[in-house]
This record gives C-alpha cells, structure tokens and sequence, in this order.
C-alpha cells in the first residue's frame, strides 16, 4: 500500500466528514419529517414516532422470514405494513383524541411509544438482529472520489432521503390529498366546511410519518443491524425538526443538517462524548434566538 | 415497564401446588430487559429463570422453591432504584441481584446496604468492590472482571502482534466501560503499546462511522473495545466499511460466538471468560436441552452467565439452610465454591474476603477456517 502524504491524507479525511454528515444527516432528516408531517396537520407531536419507525424495521425482520429468498417482496410488505399500521395508530388511538386538549393527544403518544416498545421486546426479543442477513443482502462498502467510503446501504438512506423529501414537496404542492392536508393544517374548521374529511387527512398523515420513519429506521437496520434500543435514535432525530420549525419540511431538512454536522464535527474535533449532547445544544442555541425554529411559523407555535 | 415473573409460578399451574412467596427463597433482580444493552442482559435473565424453574421442578432447595420476581430498568438508574426500592419493602427477597448498566450500580447498592441484604452482580460487569478486600455485601458471578479484562487483552495483543502496536480504544458511554478504557489506555504504553485514540460512544448511536473514521485517521491498527457488544460489534464493523485492515479484540460477550460466525473475520478476536458451545461440554447440552424445553427465545449459546447465576444462586440458598436469612445468605456466600463443570476455566470461589473469584481465566476465539477456533486456550490471572 502506498502512503500516503500529508495533504493527501488531510484531504480524504474531510471528503469522509462531508460524506459523514451528509449520511447523519439524511438519517435525522427522514425521521424529522415524520415529525414534521403529524405536527403540521394536527399539531400533535407524536413522542411515540421513535418506536413506530422502529417497529418498521421489526416489520422489516419479520415479512424477511415470511419471503424468504425474496428480498424486494419482503421490503414492499414491510413498507406497505407500516403504512397500515399509521392508519391503525390514528383509527384506533389518535381519533378518539380529536377535540380533546392537545396535551392528552401528546401524552397518548408517550403512551403508546411505552407500549409498543415493551411489545416488540417480547415479540422479538432484546437481541441484536440483521434483516440485511435475513434477506441475504450484502452491505459492501463503496469508494467515493476523493477516497472516501460508504456503505450500500448508507448510500440508499442518502437516496431515500431524496427521494422522500422531492416527493413529499410534489404531493403536498400539486397533490389532492397534499393540497387537503395543508388546508387542514392551515384551518382545520374551514378545510372542514369545504367537505375535506379531516379524518382522512389524518389518518394520512400518519401513515406518511410512519412510513419515513419506518423506511429510515430499516435501512439503518439493514446497513447495522436492528437493536431493540433504536427507538432512541427518533429522539435524536428530534432537535432536528425542532431547530428547523417543527412544521416546515424545508426546516426539517436544513436542522438535520445543521445537527448532522455539528455532531460530526464535534465527534472528529472536540470530544466524542459531546455527540450526545450537541443536538440539544444546537437545539437550545436555536430556540433561544428563534423559538419557532429556523423555518417554522411564529404564530403557529404560539398555540402548543 | 414491570415484568414480574414468579418463577414458581409455572410450577405452581403444573402441580397444582402453589408455591408462595412465604413458603419460599424470595430473590429479586433488577435488569435490562429492554434499552439498548438488553441483548447482552436479557438471555441471562432468561436463562436464570429456566434454571430455577428447573429446580424447582425437581424439589427446590432444602425442601422450599425459589421466588424469582424480575423487575426491568431499562439500563436506566433511576428505574433501577424505583425497582429495588420496591422490591425491598413489598417482597422482603433475601438476596438481590443486578444485570444491568453498571450505571444503575450506585442506587442499587445504596438501596441493598440499607435493607441489609446481599447483592450480587449478575451477568453485568463485576465492580472494583467485589476484588480483595471487597465489601461485606457485595458480589459477582460475571465473567467480566473490570482491571483483569484490560490486562488479559493487552497481554494477547502484546503476544500477537508482528508489528509495533498502535492501540486505540473503543467505549460506551457508561462509567466502568469509559474506566475500563481510561486504564487500558495507562497500561498500553508499560507493554510497549501506543495509545492513538479512544472513542466514548453514547449508546443510541445512529451512525458509527464517525467514530470509526477518528479511528482510522489516527492510524491504530490495533483496537481494544470493552463495552456493551453492541458498541463493540458496530464499530468493528464501520471501520470494516472505511477498509481499516487493522486488528480488533473485543470483550467476548454473550452474543460473540453469534456473532464471529455472522462476522466470519478473523481480525476480529473475542477474549473472554465464558467457554463458546463450539465446545459441546455435556453442560451445554444440558443448557440447550433446558433451553429448548422452555421454549425460549433466546439462543442456547448466549445462556452461560445466566446458567452460571443461577448455581451460585442454588449454592448459597443451600448454604444459608431453610430458615434462611439476609444475613445467612450474605454468610453461606463468604465461603462458597461452585464447580462450574468446564463453562469457565476455574470455579467460582468467594471468601470472607474476595466476592469475585481467586483465579480469573480467559480464552480468545476468532473465526477461522469456517469455524470458530480458539486462538488461546485458558490462561489465568491470580485475583489479588
């Protein structure tokens, strides 16, 4: 091997910080805007979106032994699985909080995040498990320009991240349903008596937030493995939302980087312990001068 | 989240003879059954409740049958000191145990020392007061050794490498993991080792390639990880991704003879305390009999600790006689020797003043040629 020299060693050191945070961020940015999602059109935080994106990932490891040897089926079921259960989260908790305080509906959620996380335990047990093995795909690492390296699947988390975010700006923009779940989001009494099914709408935005989260805790899962603890992780992917607006997808994905890259940075330049803590700290930087979060709406909050 | 489950219980529904907690060994134990290192606690709990439930089933100890009441913590202190609080005013249990984080130790311990009654520590990470002269009520059945582990790892390194050893160290954010790391890093250089890094990673960790790529870019091409396996196994692997070619020696959990066969790298060594079932030791079999007759979930091969527990367990309610006590378990536990039939190298063995062990022995395995093979057989250490 040759060595190499010192420019050239610095340089692929900040390519693979850039490709670092490029990937945290994407990770933070998918689940935030399952965050985002709920709270633009009901102003309900879900604190249970950690373990619904998680239960995903379990859907995940179990459609894997139900299509063996058939790795795409086995993905379409787990997506299609956690659309459901979004819906089944809202037909079954959620609207029976409609017209309640928004308190109660948030202390549901908590509610729920408890239970289903004690279920999945039980169910799957508290083992590590690799749905990427399971369904026989390989995770090999990829060479990047500059030297840089990432894995398959982290690389699908980048592009799911993309796709996600270019799809939700078309479906909410020029979308029927899009187009309903802002005016509901906007004023729900109005987009009512315009005949928008509110209930639908939220049942839908649901199952968009359990989708992302899902399909960003099962590539996380299929790129390291799956660990009942992973519920954790949608509460880092928090301050994301919270600094760029809790409802604004454009806010979402510009605090995930924000976060992203703070917690990178400070891995690589000050102490890796702080990882921990800098999201929060970015948070509490970022609330103080913009309560509302960087793209979010002043008077919206307001009504928390 | 409570998970009380009264191991008697079963037998109870069996036989139709109710086994109460008054008639019985109260024990409790507070553990994580669920957070993120509860792949590493939860098949030893299991293992111990099918260990005593097999007991039990064969007449108990001193003609009465062992309570078990399982409280989770979820790694988390508080939880872990709500659990204990309760179980000591509202089941009187004799003797308690702990496998959790070693970060629920303190309110453990304190909970424990004001009711009177002995602990042990239980598949979670033997603490420094276990060790000569170790404190009255305090004791450890775990294959880590915190001090020991560090010694052994550095020693094998110091034996293997080819090259100079540039060493960096790979931890979970929880105090004995970082302390562990913390004398690691002091004794490397006695051993002619180079400390280059070390990583503190919180344990929900989305991503561990940042930590990996500080560890590549300081250019160790040995690394050293005590931790829960989950920290130890994901930075392993993300440094795989970044194409590190180095060597990694990991703390041989439960989950470790799993996972070298998922792994099928032979740079990545597990030392440890505990014999893997590629041995196929007529107590292992017993294990994966025992294992497969309850029905568990978890894996014959992870059970060891937990199957380890539950003897010392049966040995010193034995010792403390039928009118047992706190104070007679905490006695029958200050003499205590327990053969534990080739699952480790030596026995367990407590005196008055020594809670851990009087040798600790470690083997390494690695994967190689399609199977896990031992790269050194036991070698002891004197527990001073």
């Amino acid at each position: 091997m040759t060595a190499l020299s010192e420019p050239q060693f610095a340089s692929r050191l900040i390519v693979q910080l850039i490709v670092n945070i490029v990937v945290l961020a994407a990770i933070y940015a998918l689940i935030a805007c399952g965050y985002v999602l709920i709270y633009r059109v009901s102003r309900v935080l879900n604190l249970a979106h950690g373990e619904l994106m998680m239960l995903g990932a379990y859907l995940l490891l179990a459609t894997a032994s139900a299509f063996s040897g058939n790795a795409l089926a086995a993905i379409a079921a787990a997506i299609v699985l956690s659309l459901v259960v979004g819906v089944l989260v809202y037909l079954l908790l959620m609207r029976k909080m409609a017209g309640e305080m928004v308190l109660a509906a948030v202390l549901a959620t908590v509610a729920l995040g408890i239970l289903l996380r004690g279920l999945m335990t039980f169910i799957f047990t508290a083992q590590q498990q690799y749905p990427g093995q399971a369904l026989g795909l390989a995770n090999p690492a990829l060479a990047l320009p500059g030297g840089a390296r990432i894995s398959t699947f982290a690389a699908l988390i980048v592009a799911a991240t993309v796709l996600v975010y270019g799809a939700l700006f078309v479906f909410l923009r020029f979308g029927r349903w899009g187009v309903r779940m802002r005016a509901a989001g906007q004023n729900p009494l109005l987009a009512a008596q315009r005949g928008i099914n509110l209930h639908a709408v939220y049942a839908l935005a649901w199952a968009l937030s359990t989708l992302t989260g899902s399909l960003a805790c099962m590539l996380i899962a299929l790129d390291s493995g799956l660990t009942s603890s992973m519920a954790v992780i949608g509460l880092k992917a928090f301050p994301a939302a919270l600094v760029g607006g809790l409802d604004s997808l454009v806010g979402a994905l510009v605090g995930a980087v924000i976060v992203g890259t703070a917690e990178v940075l400070s891995i690589a330049y000050l102490d890796p312990l702080l990882s921990d803590v800098v999201p929060f700290l970015v948070l509490i930087a970022a609330l103080t001068v913009r309560p509302w979060g960087l793209f979010g709406t002043r008077e919206e909050l307001d009504r928390v | 989240m409570r998970l009380p489950i009264i191991v008697a219980a079963a037998l109870a529904a069996a036989l139709a003879t109710p086994a109460l907690a008054g008639d019985s060994y109260v024990v409790g134990i507070t553990a994580a059954l669920t957070g993120p290192p509860a792949a590493t606690y939860a098949p030893s709990v299991e293992a111990l409740r099918i260990y005593l439930n097999r007991l039990n089933a064969a007449g108990g100890i001193n003609g009465k049958k062992v309570t078990l009441l399982i409280e989770d913590d979820s790694a988390q202190p508080s939880k872990a000191a709500a659990n204990v609080k309760k179980l000591l005013t509202e089941d009187n249990p004799i003797l308690m145990l702990n496998a959790s984080l070693s970060s629920t130790y303190a309110p453990v311990i304190a909970e424990t020392r004001r009711a009177g009654v002995p602990l042990i520590f239980a598949s979670s990470a033997c603490p420094k007061d276990v060790y000569p002269p170790a404190k009255p009520d305090e004791f450890c059945t775990t294959a880590f050794a915190a001090g020991y582990d560090s010694r052994a790892a550095l020693a094998f390194v110091k034996e293997t490498a080819k090259t100079p050893v540039k060493i960096a160290f790979a931890a979970m954010a929880i105090p004995l993991s970082r302390a562990e790391m913390d004398f690691a890093e002091k004794l490397a250089p006695s051993l002619g080792m180079t400390p280059v890094d070390k990583e503190v990673i919180p344990p929900p960790t989305a991503d561990y390639t940042p930590f990996a790529t500080k560890i590549k870019q300081a250019g160790a091409n040995w690394v050293f990880s005590w931790a829960p396996w989950v920290t130890e196994v994901r930075t392993f692997e993300a440094l795989q991704r970044l194409g590190w070619s180095g060597d990694y020696v990991t703390w041989g959990h439960i989950e470790a003879e799993n996972e070298l066969k998922r792994i099928k790298n032979p740079k990545l060594y597990a030392l440890g305390a505990d014999a893997m079932f590629e041995d196929r030791l007529p107590i292992q079999k017993e294990i994966a009999a025992a294992a497969k007759a309850a029905g568990s979930k978890y894996p014959a091969d992870e059970m060891t600790e937990g199957w380890i527990v539950g003897m010392v367990v049966e040995a010193a309610l034995r010792g403390a006689g039928p009118t047992a006590t706190p104070a007679k378990v905490q006695a029958s536990m200050q003499h205590l020797r327990v053969d534990l039939k080739g699952l480790r190298g030596g026995p367990i063995e407590w005196t008055k003043t020594n809670h851990f062990r009087l040798e600790q022995y470690y083997r390494v395995y690695h994967w190689s040629a399609g199977r896990i093979a031992l790269v050194k057989n036991w070698f002891p250490y004197d527990v001073k």
